[in-house]
């Protein structure tokens, strides 16, 4: 059944206490996708992957692996396995009884057993270090250990609970990029939970962006980026300039109109009616700055620059209009100078492409 | 009601579980509960009301409340000067001073008593040939003195528990917020240990009320409803007058016991810091530390002289008049009670598995968080603790004498006697063990498709050794020291070492009495030793990852 989604959430909702951990998901994940649900700490993505691993059970709603329902079966019979967060290796197991831990439970053979240990430690790079006891490891093997042995089940899907969140940020990138390898070599299904939008826009192929319970987008990370639903979603993911007003045009050659008086030509608008309050989302690195000496150029907008975030790559200013606006702009650090090409209290001018931003109504 | 039947609904896929889950609710019934019971509802309600009406109750529940009152405040009092001494870093002789102090932990219940005979008595080591005194050691004021020595280390560990916790950076913040030295001491030290002192105070008045060793051997005529009970059964073979004496007992041990459990447990102040780096105290004032040192001194020559006087005591040819040392008291202790000891030793052995196997199997269960019952089981797994040992003796007498089950006069009935009785240190430990293992620990096994069983054998019980083996020296060791328990359960066919001192010393043997102790306290010490050497080589210690 090529249609059939292989993870199904329906109406999911979890109460913790008086708490709504999860609050109405729903939720489709194809076979082979790498999912990343994404969202601040206690937005509910821990308590939802925790669902899926069974460790609790929904108070209302359906979880379906490949169609059929799995909320009675208990986590040990379950075809999930999970990556812990602290990774939850066993002291008193070396390395290789880590890994082999789970085969075991199957009741296995020994010699198959071995047999695939051996192979995960070699995929995961592990060789040599089967008899080392988990105290005794790295921060970066740990981590592999504790992948590996989630791995080793051959499950249907895989639970990832912020698998990067322990190690720094070097090691983190590069294992980013192994585990999407990973990923795609094996087809499993990745279900990875983070509260870090880069490493979220970075691994995965469709990301499920939570807050408060609820799930606001889902969408692959370039139109959660490019085209949030919402302010908060805008907000979150990425720095955003917004800017309130009410709808002058809608449709396809859109305007608005804030508070002051000033008008913003928008590209397309697929949100938002004439008359209603809208918000215009605005990446400041869509936002050209320049120093200017003379008048406004022609549909750029003037101010001066009052703060400068120095970030090595770019530099973010803030600049407040004269129209009144502070607005956001990045621009990239393109030569090696002492001296910064935009300094604090210079006059600059900023510009945009029409379709730069997106109108939001919520 | 979706709660209890998802619960049910997980605990049936997990039979194992619910088969462990009856088989320890099952045996805490039937060994703690039950023997409880019998005792309570063996006497009628006419002997209950007659109580007022008997001086010699009234007299006896006078004095142990007494004793209790006394004992427990020098106890408490020495407990928490000795634990804030050696909590100080820069307290001279530190090491010693806590070595000590955990010693009368592993001495036979009435061996303080009984070295204080030797060296305090009117035959005394120390009053009669070095000051020429005649002293009159046996009564109230003897046993205080006993009871003090004996249960101050209690108080000790309990309190320097909680001061173990404190951190040093909340006595610096108060120095630094302007406190002198000594104003640290008495205005943040002293109310942080607060809870622990009441709750070492209600651990000592427990084992006061309790102790049955020392009071047989030093209080003489002065009557106690411990020793009552036995005096009942001993003398006159009154069984009621023997279930009624404990059943007044445990009035008082089940209010301290709760009070401890539900009300001062609560109370322990943490001490809240960031990351736990450990800085150094700062320095104790000299006047108190030196102050400190000197009450550690006397009260550790207090300990000192109990070792002392069993050991002279087994050695020297006549007590109080010919003091030349002879081997004859060892031939004679060891031939009368070398099968007994023998005979301990299986016992101890023996119970001291069954305690650690039901405590940590019992830990497990009440740590799942939805079985039902488990706080029922938690209840009854501690209860022990509340419970006299002439008590539990008593009750296993009554309980176990005839249908349904018949175990008086066979070696079993002093095995489960005193395996029951020993549990709930064991269990707290277990359950301290399991606390401190991080919950995914167990999600991780589970997700990796581990019953509940296997969660157990393959995960805990690794991971609980060192509970485990804590348990078992300690249940070794009390049941190899009983003699409150096995002084109403044992036959002629399985006497024990700790009975056949006490007719030792009843019949004026102290020589051979003394040296039958020194053997019954050497092997603990020996276990011990043994048992740290092998979990230093053998275990590794349990860190997170």
């Amino acid at each position: 059944m090529p249609d059939q989604p292989h993870v199904r959430l329906i109406e999911v909702t979890k109460r913790l206490g008086t708490h709504l951990a999860v609050d109405g998901v729903s939720l489709d994940v194809a076979e082979g996708t790498f999912m990343t649900l994404l969202g601040p700490s206690g937005c509910g993505k821990t308590t939802l992957l925790r669902m899926l691993a069974g460790f609790e059970a929904p108070d209302e709603g359906r979880i379906l692996l490949d169609g059929a329902d799995i909320a009675a079966m208990p986590a040990h019979r379950r075809p999930v396995n999970m990556m812990f967060q602290s990774y939850a290796l066993f002291p008193h197991l070396d390395v290789a009884g880590n890994i082999a831990f789970g085969l075991k439970q199957e009741g296995l053979p020994k010699a198959d057993i071995a047999e695939r240990v051996a192979d995960i430690m070699t995929l995961l790079q592990l060789d040599g270090l089967g008899e080392r006891r988990p105290d005794r490891l790295s921060g970066g093997q740990r981590q592999r250990v504790a992948l590996a042995r989630s791995l080793v089940k051959r499950p249907r899907v895989l639970l990832l609970d912020e698998p990067l969140a322990a190690l720094d940020r070097k090691l983190r990138e590069e294992t980013q990029f192994e585990l999407m390898d990973l990923q795609a070599r094996l087809g499993l299904t990745f279900v990875i939970v983070t509260h870090d939008q880069e490493e979220a826009m970075k691994v995965a192929d469709r990301i499920g962006v939570m807050n408060q319970g609820r799930l606001v987008q889902v969408a692959p990370p370039e139109d959660i980026y490019e085209r949030p639903v919402s302010r908060w979603v805008a907000d979150f993911i990425g720095d955003v300039n917004l800017i309130e007003g009410r709808m002058i045009v809608a449709g396809a050659a859109a305007a608005i109109e804030t508070a002051g008086g000033i008008r913003f030509r928008v590209g397309a608008a697929d949100q938002g009616k004439a008359g209603e309050t809208v918000w215009i989302a605005l990446r400041p690195e869509k936002i050209a700055i320049a120093v200017v000496a003379g008048d406004q150029p022609a549909g750029a907008y003037c101010g001066e620059v009052v703060e400068i975030g120095y970030r090595g790559g770019t530099s973010l200013y803030k600049v407040r209009l004269d129209n009144g606006l502070v607005m956001k702009a990045a621009a990239a650090n393109t030569r090696r100078s002492p001296a910064q090409p935009i300094g604090w209290n210079d006059r600059v001018a900023l510009s945009w492409a029409p379709d730069a931003g997106v109108v939001l109504t919520q | 009601m979706a709660v209890w039947t998802r619960t049910r609904g997980r605990m049936m896929a997990d039979p194992g579980l619910v088969v462990a889950f009856a088989a320890v609710g099952a045996l805490l019934v039937l060994f703690v509960l039950y023997p409880a019971v019998r005792v309570l509802i063996y006497p009628r309600l006419a002997d209950y009301l007659a109580i007022p009406d008997n001086p010699r109750w009234l007299q006896a529940a006078r004095n142990s409340l007494l004793m209790m009152v006394l004992s427990t405040l020098t106890a408490t009092a020495v407990g928490f000067l000795y634990a804030f001494a050696i909590s100080r870093r820069d307290m001279p002789l530190r090491r010693l001073f806590q070595t000590l102090s955990v010693l009368p932990l592993f001495a036979p219940p009435f061996m303080v008593a009984f070295s204080y005979i030797l060296m305090f008595g009117r035959q005394g080591l120390i009053t009669k040939a070095l000051f020429g005194l005649d002293v009159n050691i046996f009564g109230w004021q003897g046993l205080w003195l006993v009871q003090t020595v004996a249960f101050f280390p209690f108080a000790a560990l309990v309190i320097g528990a909680v001061l173990e916790q404190i951190s040093p950076t909340v006595e610096y913040a108060a120095l630094n917020l302007g406190a002198t030295e000594g104003g640290v001491i008495r205005t943040v030290l002293f109310p942080l240990a607060r809870p622990g002192v009441a709750a070492a105070a209600l651990v000592v008045a427990i084992s006061v009320l309790a102790d049955f060793g020392n009071a047989v051997v030093i209080a003489g005529g002065f009557p106690l409803l411990a020793t009552e009970a036995w005096f009942r059964i001993e003398g006159l073979a009154d069984l009621k007058g023997a279930a009624v004496a404990v059943a007044l007992l445990i009035v008082p041990t089940m209010i301290l016991f709760l009070l401890e459990r539900y009300w001062v447990g609560q109370r322990t102040y943490t001490v809240l810091t960031g990351k736990g780096t450990r800085i150094e105290q700062p320095p104790t004032p000299p006047l108190i530390r030196w102050l400190l040192f000197g009450g550690c001194v006397v009260v550790s020559a207090f300990v000192v002289i109990v070792y002392v006087g069993v050991l002279t005591g087994s050695v020297a040819t006549v007590w109080g008049y010919k003091w030349t040392p002879t081997l004859a008291h060892w031939r004679l202790g060891l031939a009368q009670g070398g099968p007994q000891l023998i005979t301990s030793l299986k016992i101890g052995a023996l119970s001291a598995l069954l305690t650690s196997a039901v405590a940590v199997l019992a830990a497990f269960i009440t740590s799942r968080p939805t079985l039902p019952l488990r706080n029922a089981i938690d209840f009854l797994a501690v209860l022990p603790a509340a419970l006299p040992g002439v008590f539990i003796g008593v009750g296993y007498l009554l309980a176990f004498n005839g249908p349904p089950i018949i175990l008086s006069g066979t070696v079993w009935i002093l095995i489960l006697a005193l395996s029951f009785w020993h549990i709930p240190l064991g269990y707290q430990a277990a359950r301290a063990q399991l606390k401190q293992i991080d919950r995914s620990i167990e999600e991780a096994a589970q997700n990796l498709g581990a019953t509940g069983m296997r969660v157990l054998w393959d995960v805990y019980l690794p991971l609980l050794g060192p509970a485990f083996m804590a348990s078992f020296i300690n249940a070794f060791i009390r049941a190899v020291t009983n003699l409150s328990i096995v002084v109403f359960l044992i036959t002629p066919r399985t006497l024990v070492a700790t009975y056949s001192i006490l007719a030792m010393i009843g019949g004026g043997f102290w020589g051979a009495a003394a040296a039958l102790t020194t053997a019954l306290l050497a092997i603990p010490l020996l276990g011990v030793g043994a048992a740290r050497l092998v979990l230093r080589v053998g275990l590794r210690p349990i860190g997170a990852t």
